[in-house]
């Protein structure tokens, strides 16, 4: 999942884009309020983290103008003050959260699991969908509670599908939602990805849990248990 | 451009109502003077025509023959002034003594025909006379009728002197009047000007730290404002105050982690530990950074604070935190009327109800209820939820939790220590219980107007 992150202070923003990679989110980071606005008009976002206090264009501006837009991924906002005023005017502007600074990195990935899950209309903190669930906390993929290991990439992918089951989604936007924005990109490196996925989520071939639509791009078959989601 | 200052202000008003007042005054006196006089003037003319009617004798041939003196001396002196003449219908036929080398065309004078005619007449370029032509009609004993006109002119030059010299009385008095009453109303201005200029005089020796406040005894009409500035100025020795406190208090509170800190840096060998051990300290001057900024920045009670509508503020705070909570699926129940208005700080207000809607929302099941209602100067704020409540035996602990910072509670934010100070701030009350509808935590508070 694509992570924008719009943070002025040098130190923070590093090791926060540090801590949401160590933890397989794809992170864009920007430094002023100019360039978090730009990113988030030009690439498909899954969540973005936005500091209140920022140069060139305050937090809030920059939140009016993408939900303007019409930009509607969910969006936390960080703020310094933590003043229920900042609070409510970030919530008024668009906002979906907040969290006040100084904050623990598994509070603010906590937050941005639970904003993505409910962008998706999932409830439970752990996905799962058949017989496979995945713990994005912990990072966790088990089969049948039997756990397995999968690479940053085939994790970031997974997590994806998991996240739109049942519809179908194209190379170029899992290129798009699980590579920084100036990654190498290669879309047959997906092909790949997806093989080996498969290989490891249904060793057996009997699952058939990644389906290929011919020239559309592939589609998560199993059901979300029921649960999970949120009614 | 500099504004007018009061004074001038009233200074130039009123002087200028004061000078056309008397302008006006001395206007209207002058011209009824005048007219008076004029008539007193004609009456004498009268009065002089009916002593010359009574003397005179009518013959019954028509002729008049007037006596040689006359009761008036004047008549008798030339050149005195009052003159007289009678005229028939064939011209003169008696003139006064004093209109010797005199000349007055009784054709000029005779050819009206009303019974009384006054008319002003110049006998020589530096004499004028004002005449009473006064017609008789004489009827013999056969019934002849004759017509006499009774000239009487009397000269207007002591007319004209007695109006000049009224006049000059009158500007005079009235002038004298008016600077009189210009230097009183000077006077006056300064008088009743002078609390304004103490109340500037005061604020300068505040200004410059001679003064704590102003004084007391200021006229009734600047009683709120002097009151006013007092209470600014106290609420900003308060703030002053609690800035003070707030510092010490940090200073000294802080002693307290970062001194567990360097020991735990010191002697703590294994990482974990060590990592556990400062993020617990980190954890706690985070928290009393964020009481004493709060502490610090409430405004508190003054009695300028604009006035704020509560069912505004709950209903923002309560639609944000839906957002935040969206997950809960949080019903929440407002019961407050529109038009209940709180005095108060609105960063204080929002930093009051948001951290008590915050935990309703945090601790509840899924239902959180809001009730406010005002009654006799007391506004009551009572929020519920259905959660798990706060158990009695903490309830004193959890309000206090900022001053007592090193009493860790798990679970609990700082959000109720904050409330509670603000609420002390307002010198309000505070009560934290059991919901009767809900069952969760009810928390109730009391904030005088």
């Amino acid at each position: 999942m694509r992570v924008l992150l719009i943070e002025d202070e040098q130190l923070i923003r590093e090791q926060t884009c540090q801590k949401l990679q160590q933890k397989n989110l794809t992170v864009d980071a920007a430094a002023d309020g100019e360039e978090g606005l730009y990113l988030g008009m030009e690439y498909p976002y899954d969540v973005a983290v936005i500091d209140l206090g920022l140069p060139k264009l305050s937090g809030i501006e920059v939140i009016q103008r993408l939900r303007a837009a019409e930009k509607d991924f969910p969006i936390l906002i960080l703020t310094a003050r933590g003043s229920w005023q900042d609070k409510v005017e970030g919530l008024e502007a668009g906002a979906d959260d907040y969290l006040a600074k100084p904050f623990h990195y598994e509070e603010l990935i906590a937050r941005i699991n639970a904003l993505l899950r409910r962008a998706s209309g999932w409830a439970a903190p752990i996905l799962k969908c058949g017989p496979i669930s995945l713990n994005p906390t912990s990072q966790d993929v088990s089969i049948n509670k039997q756990g397995i290991t999968l690479t940053a990439y085939e994790y970031r992918l997974l997590h994806f599908l998991m996240l739109h089951t049942g519809q179908v989604v194209s190379k170029t936007e899992l290129i798009d939602h699980i590579y920084e924005q100036d990654h190498d990109r290669d879309s047959n490196v997906i092909e790949v990805f997806i093989k080996r996925l498969r290989q490891k989520l249904d060793p057996d071939k009997s699952l058939n849990p990644i389906e290929t639509m011919r020239g559309r791009g592939y589609r998560l078959t199993l059901e979300r248990s029921s649960e999970s989601t949120i009614s | 451009m500099n504004r007018l200052s009061l004074s001038n202000r009233l200074f130039i008003t009123v002087s200028f109502v004061l000078i056309a007042f008397l302008s006006i005054s001395a206007f209207s006196l002058n011209t009824a003077f005048q007219a008076s006089a004029d008539s007193t003037q004609q009456k004498r003319l009268k009065n002089y025509v009916y002593s010359l009617l009574t003397a005179a004798q009518f013959t019954e041939s028509g002729e008049v023959k007037m006596p040689d003196t006359l009761a008036k001396p004047e008549f008798s002196l030339p050149n005195s002034g009052l003159y007289a003449l009678v005229s028939d219908e064939k011209g003169t036929v008696w003139r006064s003594k004093s209109l010797l080398g005199l000349v007055i065309d009784p054709l000029l004078i005779s050819q009206n025909t009303e019974t009384e005619h006054y008319s002003t007449i110049e006998l020589s370029s530096d004499t004028q006379v004002l005449n009473l032509a006064y017609r008789v009609i004489w009827e013999n004993s056969i019934g002849q009728q004759y017509i006499f006109i009774f000239n009487v002119a009397e000269d207007l030059a002591t007319l004209k002197q007695q109006k000049m010299g009224f006049e000059r009385n009158l500007w005079y008095w009235l002038g004298g009047t008016g600077i009189a009453l210009l230097l009183v109303q000077l006077i006056i201005l300064r008088w009743s000007l002078r609390p304004l200029n103490s109340v500037a005089n005061d604020l300068r020796a505040i200004e410059s730290g001679l003064q704590q406040r102003l004084s007391n005894d200021y006229p009734t009409e600047l009683k709120q404002l002097t009151k006013n500035i007092n209470a600014l100025l106290d609420h900003e020795e308060f703030r002053r105050k609690r800035y003070q406190n707030s510092l010490a208090d940090l200073a000294h509170s802080l002693k307290t982690p970062l001194a567990v800190l360097r020991s735990d840096i010191q002697s703590t060998a294994d990482l974990q530990t060590l990592q556990q051990n400062s993020s617990k300290q980190l954890k706690q001057i985070s928290d009393l950074v964020h009481y004493q900024l709060q502490h610090a920045s409430t405004e508190g009670k003054t009695s300028l604070q604009a006035p704020h509508n509560i069912k505004d503020i709950i209903n923002k705070l309560t639609a944000s935190l839906q957002k935040v909570y969206l997950a809960k699926q949080i019903k929440s129940h407002i019961d407050i009327k529109d038009d209940i208005i709180i005095h108060a700080d609105e960063g204080d207000l929002y930093e009051l109800l948001g951290n008590l809607l915050d935990n309703a929302f945090k601790y509840c099941r899924n239902q959180v209820k809001v009730t406010v209602e005002h009654h006799e100067d007391v506004t009551k704020i009572k929020i519920e939820d259905d959660g798990p409540g706060i158990p009695s035996e903490l309830h004193k602990d959890v309000l206090k939790r900022g001053r007592r910072l090193d009493t860790q509670m798990e679970g609990q934010g700082i959000g109720l220590a904050i409330v509670g100070d603000i609420v002390d701030a307002y010198q309000g009350e505070i009560q934290l219980s059991h919901s009767q509808t809900l069952g969760g935590a009810e928390i109730v508070i009391s904030l005088n107007q």
